[in-house]
């Protein structure tokens, strides 16, 4: 799974130049996630012996990862499959990563997710018959538009009254879901159905670019990425953003707004979280079941936090999770090892990088070159700092 | 510097991580109450010979059975649920036993947009048999068996197909096209739940002394919790004419309340026996309704169980007031399917379980026998006879699966 991460690359410590600072900032995402593997391993080794009637079978790591790896990248279409896991972890991580950035903690994203793809489906299958090039760019702003919505709540209700994004986004988790099960069992399902499920989107679905089932959202996820770099490092906005995030009183005092800020930054939080959703809604499952849910929000954290915020860091770090899902179905079948390993890894992975301050010490990874977060205005060290634990 | 608001950030989300992985699946499971059969051998359904098969399919496998390649794609949650996902696996497993077929794998989904993506590892590894289990995955199996035409899908709970002229899943439901023809190879197995229900009323009927008794559904929108409560009362009434059914659904939606809260089952329930002083409760509510028999239990009144043998499945002291349970055998009838696949003969499109076929029954009473007389014995042999042939309504003429 390490190819799918960032490069891992020779270590040459305590010698200056490009390979050094390549090793700084790659030395923690690899380390931990060659942890969370080794660890994973023990558990599957561990695992066979409380079976009861399995054959113990010291390779079963092995068979499991190289199943893992295979389902991930073994071949176009597998590798179109991880293309097509990772779009809303990178939309996810993006939202994420922008929040931190201004020093907000988006647990939200779940959330958001669900009601981007909400307004997505209720668009999509209004605009079903509509044909495609006004059909998908309004459905897609829909689901945006949605996201935005849960997102702005929460930055609203910190801007007037202070109250926790982490409390208020964690409760508009619990009430999109009761939202999304009301209107899918409610007034958006098809009358003649047995069970909870909407109509198609039809015409308002993502069209397929790359090999299966490639659809165009991994571009738009791609390009959101690039989009998200600049408007970070090369705009006005994402500068105070990265200023209020640095220090808040700071920023005041030079004469920008926090609070508008705050509820800017959420908004358009939630919105690239809508879009991870609007991603899966148009471009996978077209309709969505009353179990329409999705662990992305959550994942989003890790991703985020993989890549340190950094929005070009992000799609490799999506990559990874997205690698992972899109391996666990084969590993499921060839070696019989039970999804939830894949949990296991992603786990491990955040234990670890939470833990990585000791990681960095024992690895002597200086924090000068804390990563491409830490190098181009004065405000990013801190701001860089704030996210990379 | 690590800042004090990172750290409380940081601890914060992996809590938060924690909590959300915790809860499982956020959304309701309308899958839970359709769990399937126990393992113990119901005392009163008498197996029946798998005649699963009307008419041979078109597409009938040509692979030998030991060759055969099975796998099973769940709902989302977990394989070892109790329920739905584990005891279909369970069948699937016992059919590869009998045909001496490897063992198969399973795919557990972690989302809905996983579904289809699943299903087509199983196509990709070139699998003979899939097996997909629960309603919400009925449009991606139909599609795929579409696509597959050389692969036998089976379907639990996916009825009744519906599918367009051109054999592919209706999104409008007009159900223009017939699944037999389109589709030789794609069964969907559903269940009499009414003629489980129809059993549990006898008992219930029985072992009322108020003759006043209760049942408590989900939601009104799960058509098989309406055809249990539907024979319940149908049943009761074959026994005492005049006895009074009071029924009542928790939730009209397809929300957690319905199946996945068992403290508001019991405080549901505590309201509903006192209100209609019942004195028999069935629960056919998930886990909201391990709830609801929480309260019959504590209100000293008789509880029934549901979809599998209760009183096992809890296990004591939960079990202490359930005198049977109303069962589906998911494990039976995806067995069945799949040996049926294996000989040639399993029908397509919507394929009933009821009493004829071993799809249900009612559980053994355990530690209540010696509440119940032969007379009771007598009785449930007699309605399971009639269902068999075929000459017993355990529908009210409203409809089957309708709520009033």
């Amino acid at each position: 799974m390490r190819s799918a991460g960032p490069k891992p690359t020779v270590p040459v410590k305590g010698r200056p130049g490009l390979a050094s600072r390549a090793w700084s900032v790659a030395a923690v995402p690899v380390v931990v996630i060659g942890l969370s593997v080794l660890l994973g391993a023990v558990i599957i080794v561990f695992s066979e012996l409380l079976v009861p009637g399995h054959t113990f079978d010291i390779g079963l790591p092995v068979v499991a990862y190289s199943a893992l790896v295979s389902g991930a990248l073994g071949n176009p279409d597998a590798v179109v499959s991880t293309l097509v896991y990772s779009t809303p972890l990178i939309f996810g991580g993006l939202a994420v990563g922008f929040g931190f950035k201004a020093g907000l903690f988006n647990i939200g994203a779940q959330g958001q997710f669900l009601v981007g793809a909400l307004g997505a489906v209720m668009a999509g299958v209004a605009l079903a018959e509509v044909p495609a090039p006004i059909a998908i760019p309004l459905a897609a702003l829909a689901g945006f538009v949605a996201g935005g919505i849960w997102g702005f709540i929460p930055g609203f209700l910190k801007a007037v009254s202070g109250a926790h994004e982490v409390v208020s986004t964690i409760m508009l988790n619990y009430v999109a879901v009761q939202l999304l099960a009301a209107l899918v069992s409610g007034p958006l399902k098809v009358p003649r159905s047995p069970s909870p499920v909407t109509f198609d989107v039809g015409n308002a679905a993502f069209p397929v670019i790359l090999g299966r089932n490639g659809h165009l959202g991994i571009a738009l996820a791609l390009l959101a990425a690039v989009f998200v770099w600049w408007l970070l490092y090369r705009t006005t906005w994402g500068f105070e953003v990265r200023a209020v995030g640095a220090n808040p009183d700071a920023a005041r005092y030079a004469g920008m707004r926090p609070k508008l800020i705050t509820i800017a930054t959420m908004t358009f939080s939630g919105a690239l979280a809508g879009l991870a959703g609007t991603s899966v809604l148009l471009g996978v499952t077209h309709s969505m079941t009353s179990s329409f849910g999705t662990t992305v929000g959550f994942d989003s954290i890790a991703v985020a936090l993989l890549a340190r915020s950094n929005p070009l860091v992000i799609i490799p770090a999506a990559l990874l999770f997205g690698g992972m899902r899109a391996g666990a179905g084969l590993m499921q079948i060839k070696a019989q090892i039970p999804v939830e390993l894949v949990d296991v890894l992603q786990a491990t992975i955040l234990l670890f990088l939470v833990a990585s301050p000791v990681l960095r010490r024992v690895l002597r990874v200086g924090r000068r070159h804390s990563g491409p977060t830490g190098v181009d205005t004065a405000a990013t060290p801190a701001a860089g700092e704030a996210v990379a634990i | 510097m690590i800042t004090r608001t990172t750290r409380l950030g940081l601890l914060a989300a992996t809590l938060a991580i924690v909590a959300s992985a915790c809860s499982g699946a956020a959304t309701p499971t309308p899958a839970a109450p359709s769990v399937a059969p126990s393992v113990a051998a119901p005392s009163v359904a008498p197996s029946a010979a798998p005649s699963v098969a009307a008419s041979p399919s078109p597409a009938a496998s040509t692979s030998a059975g030991a060759a055969l390649k099975i796998g099973v794609v769940t709902d989302i949650g977990t394989l070892n649920d109790k329920g739905y996902n584990e005891y279909s696996y369970k069948g699937a497993q016992d059919a590869a036993t009998t045909l001496g077929a490897a063992t198969p794998p399973s795919i557990v989904p972690k989302d809905a947009s996983e579904y289809k993506a699943d299903i087509q590892q199983f196509v990709d590894q070139k699998f003979d048999v899939i097996v997909t289990v629960g309603f919400n995955l009925t449009s991606d199996t139909v599609a795929a068996a579409k696509a597959n035409p050389t692969i036998h899908f089976v379907g639990v709970d996916q009825s009744p197909v519906c599918v367009d002229p051109t054999g592919a899943p209706d999104a409008t439901f007009a159900c223009k096209g017939d699944a037999k023809t389109l589709l030789p190879n794609y069964t969907s197995l559903y269940f009499a739940e009414d003629q489980a229900g129809y059993l549990a009323g006898i008992v219930a009927a029985y072992a009322s002394k108020a003759n006043i008794i209760g049942a408590i559904g989900g939601t009104t929108l799960c058509a098989p919790c309406v055809r249990y409560i539907q024979g319940y009362e149908l049943g009761a009434k074959s026994v005492k004419p005049a006895i009074v059914v009071k029924s009542s659904y928790v939730t009209r939606d397809f929300s957690a309340a319905a199946f996945n809260d068992p403290a508001g089952g019991k405080i549901f329930a505590d309201t509903f026996i006192k209100t209609n002083k019942v004195d028999v409760l069935f629960q056919v509510a998930g886990k909201t309704g391990n709830g609801v028999l929480e309260a019959a239990c504590a209100s000293k009144i008789y509880g029934i169980g549901v979809d599998v043998d209760q009183w096992t499945s809890l296990g004591a002291p939960a079990n202490a007031c359930v005198i049977t349970s109303a069962e589906k055998h998911v494990e039976s009838a995806v067995n069945q399917a799949i040996t049926g696949i294996a000989a040639g003969n399993l029908a397509a499109g919507d394929v009933l379980f009821n009493a004829a076929n071993d799809g249900i029954g009612a559980s053994d009473f355990h530690d209540k026998a010696s509440l119940f007389g032969p007379e009771v014995k007598t009785a449930l042999d007699a309605a399971l006879a009639a269902m068999k042939a075929g000459t017993l309504k355990t529908c009210p003429d409203t409809g089957c699966g309708v709520a009033k």
